[in-house]
């Protein structure tokens, strides 16, 4: 088990922050929230969660920026993410390939709506992760 | 007089179709020429309607609209397909063949145009075929413009499409997903059979976002650049894990009867794989409760043949002629659910693949209707990308 895990969930969406915050703060975790890509930076400046999960489509900065900007700081290196979008993994995949030129390295992708329990099952296996 | 003439022909000369025409030709064009206004919201136009004018719009704006319907039954509904501004025309349907317009054309502002005689524009082409030939050209060039318009107002409306309806969506499906994980509190027996029931409506119109969108990016290209070699056994188990779900909620069994053997064959597998769950579901939606749904599967000479058969209500003969169409859903299928693209997806799947799905009613000793058969037939001989290009070496 894990002591205050602490997650850093990221979504444009206020309807689908609160739905998912419903579902984490069932369980002992430190939860924070961004709105954009942009503030998502700038926390994850302030602290280093043991999980970030993180929507794609977003304005200012989209998911992909992210992951882009955090998987080429070594600060972040051990982070563990988890996508959570209504976009198709394989079309996401190739986005950012094309974009990059590199495979996304993330280590969870759910298609919303993610179901309560493999939500909490996922958070559970990634914050194994980095240990 | 003369100098209305000479004005006409300026403001041709200005034009999209005309400026391309020497003065001579411009003077003797705009001879059968006159100017109108149209105030807002008239319609000028009429789909269908016999085109005898070519309008070049001076100042204002005219609208360009499409008449769509969606299935038989529905109420047809105009939607704007381009705007025509100054220095554009409408009407080029007056020069083609048919004479009839493509499309309805209404002003959306006091609009003043200058209208051409298409028949007599017609004559005067026919005997200068050099003004002709650039005339024809122009309008070549618009057509082109209007269709290529049209090709990226799809793939937009896809793309909004997408994600403007299901973003929302997800958000509803997050919340139902989350109340009845009993995160919200405790439900009662009531509230839980109700919230069960929405989250059966959301991933039905789920779905359906996702096949309005799938059926209009399916083009036959695109499936044909996915084939490639598979076991058709396979893909037949997958989309029997698909619908096992469905079927077990009204304990449909799903026989099979493969062949002794399955051969490797080339097509897409993942659209193949969507043909057969398609017509599985369907025999589940409409079979009835603790029936029996057969899948068949033999190879004939030229095909690969499966076979789905339910023991369901069948198909209204009137209706027999059109399940593979658009948006159709027979007139016997009631409240079930479905936006009537399951058939034409599968359809449209089989001709990219040149095969074939065929329909027909299942009647007992009496003749009565006892179900419907879906037979899908896959040629043998069909070439993976890779192939074709072998076949174009030297």
């Amino acid at each position: 088990m894990h002591e205050n895990l602490s997650i850093l969930i990221v979504d444009d969406d206020p309807d689908i922050l609160d739905g998912i915050l419903m579902i984490l703060e069932s369980q002992d975790y430190h939860l924070r929230t961004a709105r954009d890509g942009v503030q998502c930076l700038d926390l994850l400046k302030e602290e280093i969660p043991d999980l970030l999960i993180l929507d794609l489509l977003m304005p200012r900065m989209d998911g992909w920026g992210v992951i882009r900007k955090v998987r080429n700081d070594s600060r972040f290196g051990k982070m563990p993410i988890m996508v959570l979008t209504t976009v198709i993994e394989d079309a996401s995949r190739r986005r950012y390939e094309l974009e990059t030129g590199q495979a996304m390295d993330i280590q969870a992708y759910i298609e919303k709506p993610a179901k309560p329990a493999e939500l909490l099952e996922m958070v559970e296996r990634l914050s194994q992760w980095k240990k | 007089m003369t100098t209305s003439h000479d004005v006409i022909a300026e403001r041709l000369g200005k034009s999209e179709v005309f400026q391309s025409l020497p003065e001579e030709n411009l003077l003797e064009i705009a001879a059968f020429c006159q100017e109108d206004v149209y105030q807002d919201g008239q319609v000028i136009f009429i789909e269908g309607e016999p085109a005898d004018r070519i309008l070049v719009v001076e100042r204002g704006k005219l609208a360009i609209e499409k008449k769509i319907q969606l299935g038989r039954h529905s109420t047809p509904r105009n939607a704007t397909i381009a705007y025509v501004n100054p220095d554009q025309i409408a009407g080029f349907s007056t020069l083609t063949k048919s004479q009839t317009h493509s499309a309805s054309v209404i002003a959306v502002e006091p609009t003043r145009v200058c209208v051409i005689d298409g028949v007599k524009l017609r004559e005067y082409l026919s005997r200068h075929p050099e003004a002709g030939f650039e005339v024809l050209t122009a309008i070549t060039s618009l057509v082109r413009g209007r269709y290529q318009s049209a090709t990226n107002t799809l793939t937009y409306f896809l793309s909004i499409v997408s994600h403007e309806l299901r973003t929302p969506l997800a958000a509803v499906e997050n919340y139902l997903q989350t109340i009845l994980g009993g995160f919200a509190g405790e439900l009662n027996k009531k509230q839980e059979r109700m919230l069960n029931r929405c989250v059966v409506r959301v991933t039905d119109l789920s779905a359906l976002i996702s096949d309005v969108v799938d059926l209009a990016r399916m083009r036959p290209e695109q499936i044909q650049a996915d084939f490639e070699w598979f076991d058709p056994g396979e893909v037949g188990r997958e989309s029997i894990e698909d619908t096992r779900l469905a079927a077990a909620e009204k304990n449909i069994q799903i026989r099979i009867q493969p062949p002794a053997e399955f051969k490797p064959i080339v097509g897409s597998r993942r659209r193949m794989r969507q043909v057969f769950t398609n017509l599985l579901n369907n025999a589940i939606k409409f079979g009835p409760e603790d029936s029996i749904v057969f899948f068949r599967a033999w190879y004939e000479e030229e095909h690969l043949i499966f076979l789905v058969e339910d023991s369901g209500p069948g198909i209204p003969p009137e209706d027999i002629d059109y399940i593979f169409t658009d948006f159709f859903r027979a007139s016997n299928v009631g409240d079930s659910p479905g936006a009537g693209l399951g058939l034409s997806i599968a359809k449209k799947i089989m001709d990219a693949h040149n095969g074939n799905i065929l329909v027909e009613n299942l009647t007992g000793k009496n003749g009565a209707i006892t179900g419907s058969r879906f037979t899908v037939q896959i040629p043998l001989n069909l070439s993976t990308p890779e192939m074709r290009r072998r076949e174009w070496l030297p």
